[in-house]
């Protein structure tokens, strides 16, 4: 795997990791009433535009006033699906001891149930981060990214596959959720034997969902219903589309590199940090844009420190910039149309078989 | 038939979820906190200095009912540097005041006493929980009374005695309150006056650190109690105050004829670092288990059989995150050690130092 990266000694390595964790405990010192305000705001700013957004397409009449309240909807469900859920989630919040912001019992809006999303993200992928053939999201069953995955005739459609689940991008997140609680979950803490019956909890998600908004709001507006049906598929639409982009553009950028179990034997913290910084890209762009992402504009900063309260980033980032250059370590970062359009160039370029591969990338 | 909708859910599942009085309740609390419907506010309408370590609250609550029964305690929660914390204060007020009171006394090193003595302010609101505790009076009164308190252990047996005159009992009662110095006695005045309106009360102030003119010194003994209450052994007796008095009065009172009341029933200095065994109780799995106290709990708990979920094993995925009702623990990535009400851990970063309660 070709690396923009200077290759380091061990020694360097643990120093590198040494940094990172002053880095860590100065930041989490820090970490209070500033961070407890910042959410209650963004969880304040996340109802109001859902309320906003329901009631605006429920009384709307015209068009301009329907895609508003689709758009602050949407607005609406991209805040819960990212800076809150997401962040939330990771338990970025816990010592707050809110249970509004608790991971262990927050549930999100989309139809990917939290409990199998936590295990395969803060687990799984955060654990096994890039590491081909262990860390499932790597393009996810489906897309073939780098040449440590095998080609597969299928593979020829997956940019096609991808555009549709760009659309549909929650069915996604919430369908891997079962096939890799089933596939990984450690033996002593299973509680289910069979595939289906992993599948019934996400099952049962996608039941509260779509009664939610398919049937429940659209029936408060009688025979409005399909114009109310409308609006929130769009709404979901919006936010898919949103998150899709985002997501895609934190690994499968075209210097995010890859690793093989072998690459991770005996791996140390320090070892582990280096791979978080390797298989990750960056975002650059506005404040209002961090947040819309989740901050996940700063995926190098969340893969080193998940557990921060990721508004937090913003302000590592400068620091870790500058210790990624004293170590000629890559810090890999772009505008979101250069960093989207290289994620689309790999899913392009790794559709064909290794030879026409490897010189599509390197073109 | 089970289809959708209702293949997974009933009807009662969704209003959990959809939740309208949390939306609703969420608008309301956005025009003014007091306004909340779901949680019990207090607004601090006054604060007074009853000695030089002990400041009552007096509290506005947002709901038109607040029950409790005299000698009770509530969780209060504060929110100190973004984070929830909560601890359980006595209620010196009795039900039929208007306004609730709880006094605080100043411990050391202890987070909330003294972010209430320094922080908080008129105007400023706390939350409250349900009024808790066995330290309340029978449903038959008998005919005589002991109190023993000592230092803020006054808080609930001074809601009690109040709430006997209120309800002109005729019967004998006798206090017997223990108190370092003069300038510590919590109430005085107030139990001064109390006696007076109250022929049943006889309050004996006895300090234990210091001679002053007009008290008694000394410390619990059989020999104080059979001088200043030979009857004790028919009275039903209330206690509530520190370890070291519990200690004496428990020796020489029978468990039948005492109820009592521990402020810090996790004492520290009672189970050691180096003592071999903790009691850790699984609260949702209804089982305690014995511990060593020398791993962390994720392992530790597996030694025993135990597997609760778990992930990366190093402190950063939270799978292992649970809800630690009680106890202390000490975190073993910072060094530093927990406060012993309820939080959040890690159990792969979380050593037990005494015995916990787990929502696990």
């Amino acid at each position: 795997m070709n690396t923009k990266s200077k290759p380091l000694t061990k020694e360097e390595i643990e120093n590198f990791g040494k940094e990172l964790e002053i880095i860590r405990t100065e930041v989490l010192a820090k970490v209070g009433q500033e961070d407890a305000d910042h959410i209650r705001k963004v969880q304040a700013t996340y109802r109001y535009n859902e309320i906003m957004g329901r009631l605006l397409i429920h009384f709307s009449m015209d068009p301009i006033t329907f895609a508003l309240g689709t758009s602050m909807l949407g607005i609406s469900k991209i805040i819960n699906n990212m800076e809150i859920g997401h962040n939330v989630m990771h338990g970025q919040y816990d010592w707050m001891n809110d249970p509004d912001f608790n991971s262990n019992t927050f549930e999100w809006d989309i139809v990917s149930d939290s409990s199998q999303w936590k295990f395969y993200h803060n687990y799984m992928h955060h654990t096994y981060t890039n590491v081909v053939g262990k860390d499932h999201d790597y393009g996810y069953h489906f897309t073939r990214l780098s040449e440590e995955q095998d080609w597969k005739p299928v593979h020829l459609f997956q940019s096609i596959a991808n555009f549709f689940l760009a659309f549909n991008f929650e069915w996604g997140v919430g369908g891997h959720g079962y096939k890799v609680e089933y596939l990984e979950k450690p033996k002593k803490q299973r509680t289910k034997k069979t595939l289906q019956e992993y599948k019934e909890v996400y099952n049962k998600k996608i039941e509260l969902q779509l009664f939610k908004d398919y049937i429940v709001f659209p029936l408060l507006g009688g025979f409005m219903a399909p114009k109310i049906m409308l609006g929130n598929l769009l709404a979901n639409t919006m936010r898919n589309l949103w998150t899709y982009s985002i997501i895609f553009c934190g690994h499968f950028t075209e210097n995010a590199e890859t690793f093989t179990p072998k690459d991770i034997e005996n791996e140390t913290k320090a070892e582990w940090y280096l791979r978080q910084l390797k298989g990750s890209s960056n975002l650059e762009g506005s404040k209002l844009f961090y947040l819309m992402s989740g901050h996940l504009s700063h995926q190098i900063e969340h893969h080193m420190f998940p557990d921060i309260p990721a508004a937090r980033y913003e302000e590592i980032a400068p620091r870790l910039k500058a210790l990624c250059e004293e170590y000629g370590q890559h810090y890999n970062t772009g505008s979101f149309v250069k960093q989207f359009a290289s994620v689309w160039k790999r899913i392009f370029a790794f559709s064909l078989p290794d030879p026409y591969a490897e010189k599509l990338m390197a073109a | 038939m089970k289809t959708f909708p209702f293949k997974y859910h009933k009807t009662s599942d969704y209003l959990d979820y959809f939740n309208p009085k949390d939306w609703f309740n969420f608008l309301l609390e956005e025009l003014n906190p007091v306004y909340s419907i779901s949680k019990t506010r207090a607004k601090i309408i006054s604060i007074h200095l009853e000695t030089k370590e002990t400041k009552t609250l007096v509290l506005r609550v947002n709901k038109k009912v607040f029950r409790f029964q005299p000698g009770q305690y509530i969780p209060v929660t504060v929110e100190i540097n973004g984070k929830r914390v909560t601890r359980y204060y006595s209620i010196s007020s009795m039900p039929s005041e208007k306004n609730l009171r709880i006094t605080v006394k100043r411990q050391k090193q202890g987070l909330v006493s003294n972010f209430v003595h320094e922080n908080l302010q008129l105007g400023d609101f706390v939350e409250l929980g349900e009024a808790q505790g066995s330290f309340v009076l029978p449903k038959t009164l008998p005919g005589k009374f002991l109190f023993v308190a000592g230092g803020s252990g006054i808080t609930p047996v001074y809601s009690i005695l109040k709430t006997l005159q209120n309800q002109n009992y005729i019967g004998s009662v006798k206090l017997l309150y223990f108190s370092r110095t003069k300038e510590e006695i919590i109430f005085y005045s107030e139990l001064n006056s109390l006696s007076k309106k109250f022929p049943s009360l006889a309050v004996e102030f006895i300090l234990t650190d210091e001679d002053s003119m007009g008290f008694k010194t000394g410390f619990f003994s059989r020999e104080m109690l059979l001088e200043l209450v030979p009857d004790f052994s028919d009275r039903l007796t209330y206690l509530c105050g520190p370890g070291s008095l519990q200690e004496s009065v428990k020796s020489i009172i029978p468990k039948e004829k005492l109820i009592s009341e521990n402020f810090q029933p996790f004492l520290k200095n009672s189970i050691k670092k180096d003592s071999k065994q903790v009691e850790v109780t699984l609260t949702k799995s209804h089982r305690t288990i014995l511990l060593n106290g020398e791993k962390n709990l994720l392992e530790e708990l597996e030694d025993n059989g135990v597997f609760p979920q778990s992930g990366c094993r190093m402190g950063i995925c939270h799978t292992c995150a649970c809800t630690k009702k009680s106890g202390v623990v000490t975190n073993l990535q910072e060094g530093s050690e927990s406060e012993s009400g309820e939080e959040t851990i890690q159990l792969c970063l979380s050593r037990a130092e005494e015995n916990l309660e787990l929502d696990i």
